[in-house]
């Protein structure tokens, strides 16, 4: 008999049937991965069975041979403390702030009805999970960790009182990618250590590829297809399925057709960017330091790097809404002048495409506004009507159909809203891009057809890209060449191609190697 | 629209009765009827009775709530257009500048108002006009400090930043992008200050430093209750009971606005 297992189960909230006649195996030991897009039910189906949502559930669940339908609240948190662990997306947010690490370790073990642990039982749980120097770990607060290091927090603090299943919502979505796959490799280092079995979910194929063992797909709330993880990706049996592997970026796929690029356009010669510290302390952090780049006519650089390595603060220098402290930017050979010098004409050159789609358009504005604006101050001689023309066509260039100049962000899916962001970027008729993760917080499926999108666009238009990422999958669809960043510099530049095979910086490899 | 807004129904009554009243009653709020002075309630045209002069109750009990009301919104608004402008300015060039005025906002939170209004009374002489510009500039630092905080975490989001690249100039990005956007907050602070002002404004009219005879407010009202508490108690229970009502009434309003947008 399987550990878990979940037959035609299904999830209403205040009356909407969410999901729907789901059933699942966990086995101890092994790894169910649960695949969707956002909004497909995915997080309520592995929540909702342990009252971790406000959600009713119907159908069997039975979990060690306790079926928790059956189950009153009572039974339920004792299964909670008892039984299993949680991992959720944000480990800031998963921590207690005031709390140091030991005390949170403590509650969670003993929360369990064990004894209070010892000092050196908490350092073992620490080491456990594959934290350095965990004696100072415990006395430390979350925010001295890294974003990776409180995730393995999470994690001891998850199985501290040794459950049989642990359940991890989105663990690794908000770690860049070198983490993602450092915490995938110490899931499946405990599953064998301890025969856990782990219900994970995620958004991302790739980050659970060669880590689960059964996968579901999921899709409005049903299973599309469930089975043996590898075998399903080999052959697809369902249309969404397939799309969904399609769509994932992989480093081992053909290289796309590019188009050609032409001569020099932007350059930047020993960019620095220091920020004051904050406060009236003094000192300066340095951001980036002696950023060297060249983008040609209709060709895209890739900006790879983990979180905090500087691409950002390069990529918004060099749209001139960022600051500037060293260094110039060259465009076609003349240099620009910094943030808030920069001419109407000059900044009509360089638009920027954000991570955040939602985030990036007014709340308040309708498309038909927020797509115009560039035009407002960046082409004054044109009439509103002409202006009216030029949304439509923008519009329609990102594929989305008339009617949505009336609509507000609200009503915007997260890819039609980084739609609306690109039509608004390229109204104005720029010569490059910057796109700061402009696909990093989309579904696999709506990344991809931006990809697609980005690509159609430099091919119509000439557009040059600058596309920052910290996966090098996707900018390899996109790019034709890369620059490697961490801590702020430039560690190496090349042909996408060659980087890729004959990688020659530790970081490049180490990137290469998680992708 | 107004369905589980009880108290704004209930002000918006007040509202409406203290405005149409004078018009439906025979009797103004100066004018004594020498034939009843403190006459009990439900005595003729009196509803309420008259005072120890023999004037209306009802009629000074609404003029009473209008001048309150006004001087209320008057000075919230003032406090709301300093605020704003102080909050926004220090918020959107931020660094030694937002220090500084921070620290003005500072420094006037840590005086103590009350004897600065009561001040400002001695010295140019009672004036309505002074009561709400008074109370309006004492109200503004608490406008200031949340609109200066919605301000610096809006300036960091993406569609500023759009905005910038888009060529939008500062003023036009702070008119049209940052203000619209502030506006649930400062209409939520909005509510809240009215309450606080209408507290103050009593208190300074109970102190006899507010509105002055014959103008009358709920603060006056209450002041010549209370002194004649002991012969008719409805004097003090009147404008007490409606003041308390209207502040009550106002907070919840205020503070469930406050939880909508923050």
């Amino acid at each position: 008999m399987s550990l878990y297992e979940i037959h035609n189960m299904a999830v209403t909230i205040a009356g909407n049937r969410l999901v729907e006649d789901v059933s699942l195996i966990v086995e101890a030991g092994q790894c169910t991965a649960i695949i969707g897009a956002s909004g497909s039910g995915k997080s309520l189906t592995c929540l909702s069975p342990f009252g971790l949502t406000p959600a009713e559930v119907a159908g069997s669940m039975i979990l060690d041979g306790l079926d928790l339908a059956g189950a009153d609240a009572a039974q339920i948190s004792d299964v909670r403390r008892r039984l299993t662990g949680f991992i959720f997306q944000q480990p800031l947010t998963a921590l207690t702030p005031h709390l140091t690490v030991g005390a949170q370790l403590q509650e969670a073990t003993t929360q369990a009805g064990a004894a209070r642990p010892s000092r050196r039982e908490l350092v073992r749980q620490l080491e456990r999970v594959g934290l350095s120097r965990a004696d100072e770990r415990l006395d430390q607060f979350p925010h001295r960790l890294s974003g990776g290091e409180r995730q393995r927090v999470m994690i001891a603090a998850a199985i501290a009182h040794d459950p049989k299943l642990l359940v991890a919502d989105e663990p690794t979505s908000a770690l860049d990618a070198s983490l993602r796959a450092e915490i995938m490799t110490l899931l499946d280092q405990l599953r064998a250590e301890q025969g856990l079995g782990l219900l994970l979910v995620s958004h991302d194929l790739a980050s659970v590829e060669g880590h689960a063992d059964q996968l579901v797909v999921m899709e409005r709330g049903r299973v599309v297809e469930s089975g043996c993880a590898s075998k399903l990706i080999a052959s697809p049996g369902e249309d969404y399925t397939a799309r969904l592997i399609a769509a994932t970026p992989r480093l081992q796929e053909p290289a796309p057709a590019l188009s050609r690029p032409g001569e020099p356009l932007l350059e930047t010669r020993d960019l620095g960017v220091a920020f004051d510290r904050p406060g009236w302390r003094r000192g300066k952090i340095k951001a980036l330091a002696d950023a060297s780049i060249m983008v040609r006519q209709c060709e895209s650089l890739a900006i790879v790097g983990g979180s905090g390595s500087g691409k950002s603060t390069l990529g918004r220098a060099i749209a001139g809404i960022g600051p500037v402290t060293a260094g110039e930017i060259l465009w076609q050979g003349t240099p620009l002048p910094e943030r808030r010098q920069r001419s109407l004409d000059m900044r009509r050159l360089i638009q920027p495409v954000f991570q955040d789609p939602v985030a990036s358009l007014d709340p308040q504005w309708q498309v038909q506004d927020i797509v115009t604006e560039p035009l407002c101050n960046l082409r004054s001689d044109l009439t509103g009507a002409e202006r009216n023309e030029m949304a439509r066509q923008s519009l329609s260039a990102v594929d989305l159909p008339e009617e949505f100049l009336a609509r507000i962000p609200a009503s915007l899916s997260g890819g039609q809203a980084q739609r609306v962001a690109i039509a608004r970027a390229i109204i104005a008729a720029p010569q490059l891009l910057v796109l700061d993760e402009a696909t990093s917080e989309l579904d696999p499926l709506v990344g991809a057809e931006i990809l697609k999108l980005l690509a159609r666009l430099q091919g119509e238009n000439g557009l040059s890209l600058l596309f920052i990422t910290h996966d090098i999958a996707a900018a390899r669809r996109l790019c034709h060449r890369i620059a490697v960043m961490e801590e702020g510099r430039i560690v190496e530049t090349g042909e996408m191609q060659d980087v890729i095979d004959h990688p020659r910086h530790p970081v490049t490899q180490k990137l290469i190697a998680v992708s | 629209m107004l369905k589980g807004h009880f108290p704004l129904f209930l002000v918006l009554v007040i509202v409406l009765l203290a405005l149409l009243l004078p018009l439906l009653l025979p009797w103004d709020y100066e004018q004594i009827d020498w034939d009843a002075v403190r006459a009990p309630a439900f005595s003729g045209s009196h509803i309420f009775g008259t005072d120890e002069i023999g004037r209306d109750r009802l009629a000074r009990l609404a003029a009473g709530t209008r001048i309150t009301l006004m001087v209320a919104i008057a000075a919230a608004l003032v406090s709301l257009i300093v605020g704003i402008a102080w909050g926004a300015t220090a918020g959107w060039i931020g660094g030694r500048v937002d220090e500084a005025m921070m620290r003005i906002v500072d420094g006037l939170y840590a005086l103590p108002f009350m004897f600065i209004v009561i001040l400002l009374m001695v010295v140019f002489g009672r004036s309505i006009l002074l009561v709400f510009v008074g109370i309006g500039l004492v109200e503004w630092l608490t406008m200031a400090r949340v609109v200066r905080g919605q301000v610096m975490a809006l300036k960091q989001r993406p569609f500023i930043l759009a905005a910038e690249a888009a060529g939008t100039p500062s003023t036009a990005i702070m008119l049209r992008h940052i203000l619209p956007n502030i506006a649930g907050v400062a209409l939520a602070y909005l509510m809240l200050t009215v309450p606080q002002v209408v507290m103050v404004e009593s208190f300074l009219s109970f102190l006899g430093l507010g509105v002055q005879e014959p103008l009358t407010s709920l603060g006056i009202l209450v002041k010549e209750g209370a002194d004649d508490m002991d012969m008719t108690p409805l004097g003090l229970a009147l404008p007490g009971g409606l003041l308390v009502m209207i502040l009550v009434c106002l907070t919840i309003e205020g503070e469930r606005l406050r939880d909508r947008y923050s």
